[in-house]
């Protein structure tokens, strides 16, 4: 039902870089193992600025449930953290080619991702959802979304999911997606929708909760489109010895409930029953 | 909007001004030599010159800043983020002003050279004196254009972390779901930024104007 040839959320011209990218990395300098990063005293890590309530920029700080679990979790490391904030399109590419020791982002896991990418013990799951405006909406179930126009992310892994649907929706004798909207942020695609000239946006529920707390009365929570899938941090692939370590940081904040607070705090809702390591 | 997010695109602004002039500043010399290098037909530079203009134009500003910042470090070449924007902005507008400064030195008679070298002048001379005078003069609208068009190319450096404007005015659309207000602020500042760029060319040419006009 998911497609895993997925990638998560990626601009198409920045996906022909990341193929250019991914082919330079088969020459390139692997990220730092942890000893090399426990050598340098650094971490480099990149987060996104703009997808809130994961990571996001507020009044100049990056913040959101991703940068203060990674502040929480090694404030004792025997390292100190480089953070880069930069858009989603840079991430995985930094992280491919070694600029980047992690993507300290929420990353979709995908078996394609997996070829390329070490994830770490997951940090949150997340369901795909679609979103309609409040009120008069025709769309009670995921098959009223035949013959609607529908916003996504281009080459997010919830685009995928879209497509998966749209096939399964024909399958069943409907009219299937009237026509698939690719934005390169949600945010556009939130305001098309208020403004009526989308029928829903799929994106998962952990973001369009957060959107709905930020703007009450204006969007409404549908039905899930996909099974739930997992989101983790990411070192390049190969990199055991930091997944290692960076793992027994995060099981170590799931002992002592911090991560389940954080999740609360960020995510509206704890995910106590996920796997302890992806592979 | 608070006021830390109007603070936050005005600050974006100073980083889109700055890394336009900064890649002006060097692109269009550079274009200007690498037209010379055409111009003149300099062997092994020439048809390097044509590879770059070909290479660059068919480009995007966004693979060239990824390819900049996350691939040359892989041949020994690790830039800082504001200097793989620099490098960035500067060969992409640098092509282009390759083109605008070819196409004025091909209007150019050449008649005018061989009469420079009757007249005892060097080549350099001849170039200062006699074409770069008349050719600065054919260029500058062209030239302009592309600047403005460049002010408007810096966002193709957001993806390697600078914060320009539109980068600056969609995190704040990002944490407040509402887009509308940062980006007409940023719209704004761009139209501000693009005319001062106008009004400087026709004032350089009101100047010119006046300097050629018969005594």
């Amino acid at each position: 039902m998911i497609d895993v040839s997925a990638v998560r959320r990626l601009s198409r011209g920045a996906l022909a870089t990341l193929l250019i990218a991914a082919g330079l990395s088969a020459f390139s300098v692997s990220a730092g193992t942890l000893d090399e990063i426990k050598a340098r005293g650094m971490m480099n890590i990149a987060t996104e600025d703009d997808f809130h309530p994961f990571e996001f920029i507020q009044d100049g700080t990056p913040t959101g449930y991703d940068t203060e679990l990674v502040k929480l979790i090694t404030a004792n490391a025997p390292f100190k953290l480089h953070q880069d904030t930069i858009p989603w399109a840079g991430i995985l590419p930094g992280v491919t080619t070694g600029k980047y020791d992690m993507a300290v982002s929420a990353v979709l896991v995908t078996d394609a991702r997996k070829k390329t990418l070490q994830f770490a013990s997951p940090i949150a799951e997340s369901t795909t959802y679609y979103l309609t405006k409040t009120g008069g909406t025709a769309i009670k179930s995921t098959t009223d979304l035949n013959g609607k126009a529908i916003g996504v992310e281009a080459g997010s892994a919830m685009e995928k999911q879209l497509q998966a649907l749209d096939a399964k929706l024909k399958a069943a004798g409907g009219a299937g997606v009237k026509q698939i909207v690719e934005y390169q942020g949600y945010p556009e695609a939130y305001q098309d929708l208020a403004l009526g000239r989308l029928d829903a946006v799929v994106n998962t529920q952990i973001n369009l909760e957060a959107l709905i707390k930020e703007k009450p009365g204006v969007f409404a929570m549908g039905q899930p489109i996909a099974e739930p899938v997992y989101i983790a941090w990411a070192a390049a692939k190969g990199n055991d010895s930091l997944i290692a370590y960076i793992n027994s940081l995060l099981l170590a904040a799931r002992k002592d409930g911090k991560m389940y607070e954080l999740q609360k705090k960020w995510l509206g809702a704890s995910f106590e029953s996920m796997p302890e390591t992806i592979q | 909007m608070t006021g830390y997010d109007v603070y936050s695109i005005f600050k974006g602004a100073l980083s889109t001004i700055s890394l336009s002039l900064a890649s002006i500043a060097l692109g269009v010399p550079f274009g200007l030599g690498c037209a010379l290098a055409r111009w003149y037909r300099i062997p092994v530079l020439s048809p390097l010159v044509i590879s770059y203009v070909s290479v660059v134009r068919a480009t995007p500003a966004v693979t060239l800043a990824l390819l900049i910042y996350f691939a040359l470090p892989d041949v020994g070449l690790s830039l800082d983020a504001v200097s793989a924007a620099i490098l960035t902005l500067t060969l992409s507008t640098g092509a282009f002003n390759t083109e605008i400064w070819r196409g004025a030195l091909m209007a150019f008679p050449r008649d005018q050279l061989d009469s420079a070298a009757a007249f005892g002048m060097s080549r350099a001379q001849s170039l200062r004196l006699v074409v770069l005078p008349q050719v600065f003069h054919a260029a500058l609208p062209a030239l302009v254009n592309e600047m403005t068009l460049q002010v408007k190319s810096t966002p193709a450096v957001a993806v390697i972390g600078i914060v320009e404007i539109t980068r600056a005015a969609m995190r704040v659309g990002a944490r407040t779901y509402d887009p509308l207000p940062p980006f007409a602020l940023a719209l704004v500042l761009y139209s501000l930024i693009v005319s001062a760029f106008v009004i400087a060319q026709r004032t350089i040419e009101r100047r010119r104007e006046i300097a050629g006009r018969p005594a």
